[in-house]
């Protein structure tokens, strides 16, 4: 095995700049969009009192969870002591950071105060899992900070299996708390179920590792480094196993709710007569989302990097049509204020509410996607986190 | 196999290293010209001018010394009390009424039609000073800006024969210096 | 130059004046600035009396809200009573209804008619909804910042200096009670402060109870919402709930609202 080097990105290149120059001008219109819905307040957005977390709460939590996911890579070169991961470990690291920033900002700016963030990071309500999130979300970044720092400064180098090992279960922490955002809606028949949290730990390891292998090919694409077919492969089934418990997760989750009176309802809805979520998860999040990317990953395609790469894309897109699902289609159905009535009001109380995800809300959240693209096009010219080359005889360990 | 490990912060792209590179020049060069600014402002008959309105009533709860500097804590102190632990002031005068509503009631500014001028006019009795002093309230993005109905102030009771004022309404040119004297000590957070 | 000062908290504030006699040279600042700009004040009424500095302490009231006392309501549904009179004067009373770009479905409702009926009976009937004042409320439990709170008489509010607009509140309300402020606000009541950004719903009407008045809509209601103290075993609401019942929305939730209805 040859020696692994790592390098920067040439920064003074075209593609450095054009990379730059495109991510910046996506986060530059996300932050306009923000601005023009702050001025004005929600009534610009598809958002109403019955959809209280509309497109950009999407954007946000994909990112988030993602961002847990991204860490994988490193967490099993760290903790699970896998040398074949070693050399993308820094990249995963900092990945999971750009993405946890990206999906802060979105949620920040989605605020109806987002100018009163001191407020919610000085006065705290220990009861609220919100609170618990920021927290959870604040020590994600130091502790994955320090994680990378110990790999990238040779006299600490010794420490970082104990960084990765507190940052694996920070990140489990993190995306349970992000999940029982929803799981603790008790009202809220979509979300009561503690299957949520477990749920969430595993899309974030799909869509995680979806952005990251998709990150990983894009760089050694366009800087021509050498990306060999060892490393892809392992991580492209590793990627297809996360996307098969994704389905097994989604599958269970349905049928137990199916098989509680209480909750067929809803469940019937999202898989029914919901219309446009019903399309979404059947044809977008396990059509395409799930059973695609299986195809493309396990079937004679598996060795094309293009699908390979389209299965990641689906991956992803797949991943947002399911929250949009989660999030606001389980927004949409009325909540029983009287258990087997009808019941109507001024409120909507009682009729499946609309949404109409507007252009603002969608540039926000494309935004945060920018900001965290940015943040790793900066990165990876700034300080060495991609390996100069991952060419099979450098990131096989096993090679002679 | 960590055989190129030494950690340093090189950036390669020399724009993000320019831009680096420049940033104190930018800083001290914002600075200066926000000094500029200020120096100009302090000099007489140069600077803005603070207009200090007149107000309905006799007197303030607090002398208007006391009431230029602590009213920020008074307001937050009453806010608190008044919101969350439900203490209100009560009609009869046995405590001062710090609330943000009487304020409004004796501290609006008619214009020349007779007319309360709400928020978003210079005149108003807040802005007057806090946009003289650059500090920005959100008080009145859920407050209303001007007394309701009339605008018949409801009498503070309970200091009626005192005459705290003593500062003539007018238009003065203030300095830096003044101003630091008048300005609040904010000792927490803006909300 | 002596001010005659009719004031009875003199003579707690005498006590510490040598403190604030050294403050108050400090803040002089009309002293200065008469010297600076060359003011003319009138004569006598130029320094200040450190008598006069009064503190925080004297804004502090005695009594508040009390844990003793838990405001209800309860809504006799079975009376013949047109419920949109009672949306009216909340509406009214909280200056609810002057959104100028809003949607219908983002517009603020404090309290709204809500129709049920009964598909297999075809019974129907009508009641007024407002935030049900739950004792373990879930809007509560999920603001990040404290800014959804609950006063010691059991009224839940929103503090708005606090909201930061998260919104989780309306995920968390089983009785949707609550509505977020879509555009900028003008002319507000001045007991209702409300704004863009923040969420808000029905106070009990903070403001009235504490003046001791009923909030709008019992007053409006005609004797079908009556008004009261449910730890008080005399109070007129605890009698009728001792003796004739009543039901909470959707109590097998075991949130103990503080609204009561009979009929439903």
């Amino acid at each position: 095995m040859k020696k692994l080097h790592f390098l920067e990105v040439e920064g003074n290149s075209k593609g450095f700049y054009a990379f730059f120059a495109l991510f910046g001008l996506i986060s530059l219109i996300g932050m306009l969009a923000a601005y023009y819905m702050e001025h004005n307040g929600h009534w610009v957005t598809g958002m109403n009192n019955q959809i209280v977390w509309g497109t950009p709460h999407v954007f946000a939590i994909f990112l988030i969870v993602a961002a847990s996911g991204a860490l994988n890579v490193a967490s099993i070169s760290s903790v699970f002591a896998k040398t074949a991961y070693k050399p993308l470990a820094r990249l995963s690291g900092m990945l999971a950071m750009a993405l946890l920033s990206g999906g802060l900002v979105v949620l920040l700016l989605d605020l109806g105060r987002p100018d009163r963030l001191i407020v919610a990071m000085t006065k705290f309500n220990f009861v609220s899992i919100f609170t618990w999130n920021i927290l959870l979300y604040t020590g994600f970044m130091g502790i994955v900070g320090v994680y990378l720092w110990t790999m990238m400064d040779r006299p600490y180098n010794n420490l970082t299996k104990k960084a990765g090992m507190a940052a694996f279960i920070w990140r489990l922490i993190l995306t349970t708390g992000t999940g029982s955002i929803f799981g603790f809606l008790i009202a809220r028949e979509a979300y009561d179920s503690a299957l949520l949290a477990p749920m969430f730990i595993i899309m974030s390891f799909s869509f995680g590792l979806a952005f990251f292998l998709l990150v990983l090919m894009g760089s050694y694409k366009y800087t021509q480094r050498d990306l060999g077919d060892y490393i892809v492969n392992r991580l492209k089934n590793l990627l297809g196993v996360f996307v098969a418990a994704v389905f097994y997760f989604v599958v269970v989750y349905h049928l137990t709710n199916l098989y509680s009176a209480d909750h067929r309802d809803i469940t019937l809805f999202i898989l029914t007569g919901g219309g446009l979520y019903t399309f979404l998860f059947w044809v977008v999040q396990i059509a395409l989302g799930s059973l695609l990317p299986l195809v493309l990953l396990y079937g004679p395609t598996g060795k094309n990097r293009t699908m390979i790469g389209l299965a990641c894309a689906l991956i992803i897109l797949g991943g947002f049509a399911q929250l949009y699902v989660i999030i606001i289609g389980g927004q949409a159905y009325p909540m029983h204020l009287f258990p087997g009535m009808e019941v109507t009001s001024s409120f909507y109380d009682g009729v499946v509410a609309s949404y109409t995800p507007s252009l603002p809300e969608f540039l926000l959240g494309m935004g945060g996607v920018g900001i965290t693209l940015l943040l790793v096009t900066v990165a990876v010219a700034a300080m060495k986190f991609l390996p100069a080359s991952l060419a099979d005889e450098v990131a096989n360990p096993h090679s002679k | 196999m960590w055989l190129h490990l030494n950690f340093n912060f090189s950036f390669n792209s020399s724009f993000v290293r320019k831009s680096l590179q420049r940033l104190p020049l930018f800083v001290v060069g914002l600075a200066l010209f926000a000094s500029f600014n200020t120096v100009s402002a302090s000099q007489n008959g140069l600077g803005p001018e603070i207009t200090i309105p007149e107000s309905s009533g006799e007197s303030c709860v607090l002398p208007s010394e006391q009431m230029r500097r602590e009213h920020p804590d008074i307001l937050k102190h009453d806010r608190i009390q008044t919101l969350r632990e439900g203490l209100r002031a009560k009609a009869d005068g046995s405590t001062l009424d710090g609330s943000l509503k009487q304020c409004v009631n004796c501290h609006a500014v008619k214009d020349e039609s007779n007319k309360f001028v709400r928020i978003d006019n210079d005149q108003h009795f807040c802005v007057s000073c806090h946009k003289y002093a650059a500090v920005s309230i959100d008080c009145f993005q859920c407050h209303r800006d001007i007394p309701e109905g009339s605008g018949d102030f409801h009498a503070l009771t309970n200091h009626k024969n005192i005459n705290y004022s003593n500062v003539v309404p007018g238009t003065y040119n203030l300095t830096i210096k003044d101003m630091a004297n008048i300005a609040p000590e904010v000792n927490s957070d803006d909300n | 130059m002596t001010i005659n000062i009719d004031n009875k908290n003199n003579d707690e504030t005498t006590t510490d004046s040598a403190s604030k006699e050294m403050e108050s040279s400090r803040r002089n600042f009309i002293f200065g600035s008469v010297a600076a700009a060359g003011l003319t004040v009138a004569p006598g009424i130029m320094l200040y009396q450190t008598a006069n500095a009064r503190s925080l302490s004297d804004f502090s009231l005695k009594e508040g809200a009390s844990s003793k006392v838990r405001w209800g309501m309860l809504v006799d549904t079975t009376k013949e009573v047109d419920w949109n009179k009672c949306v009216d004067a909340c509406n009214k009373e909280h200056g609810l209804g002057n959104e100028t770009n809003s949607r219908d479905e983002q517009k603020t409702q404090y309290i709204r008619v809500v129709e049920v009926k009964n598909k297999g009976t075809g019974y129907s009937m009508s009641l007024p909804v407002m935030c049900q004042h739950c004792e373990s409320a879930p809007c509560v439990d999920v603001c990040p910042t404290g800014a959804s709170m609950k006063r010691a008489d059991g009224i839940v509010l929103v503090d708005r200096h606090r909201c930061i607009g998260c919104r989780y509140c309306m995920m968390a309300c089983p009785y949707k009670a609550r509505s977020f402020v879509h555009e900028v606000l003008t002319d507000q009541t001045e007991n209702t402060p409300r704004g863009k950004g923040c969420v808000e719903s029905c106070n009990m009407c903070v403001n009235r109870i504490d003046n001791g008045q009923e909030p709008a809509c019992v007053e409006a209601s005609d004797g079908a919402i009556i008004f009261g103290d449910l730890n008080d075993s005399e109070s007129s609401i605890s009698k009728i709930l001792a003796k004739h019942g009543g039901k909470q929305i959707r109590a097998d939730l075991k949130l103990n609202p503080g609204v009561f209805y009979q009929g439903i």
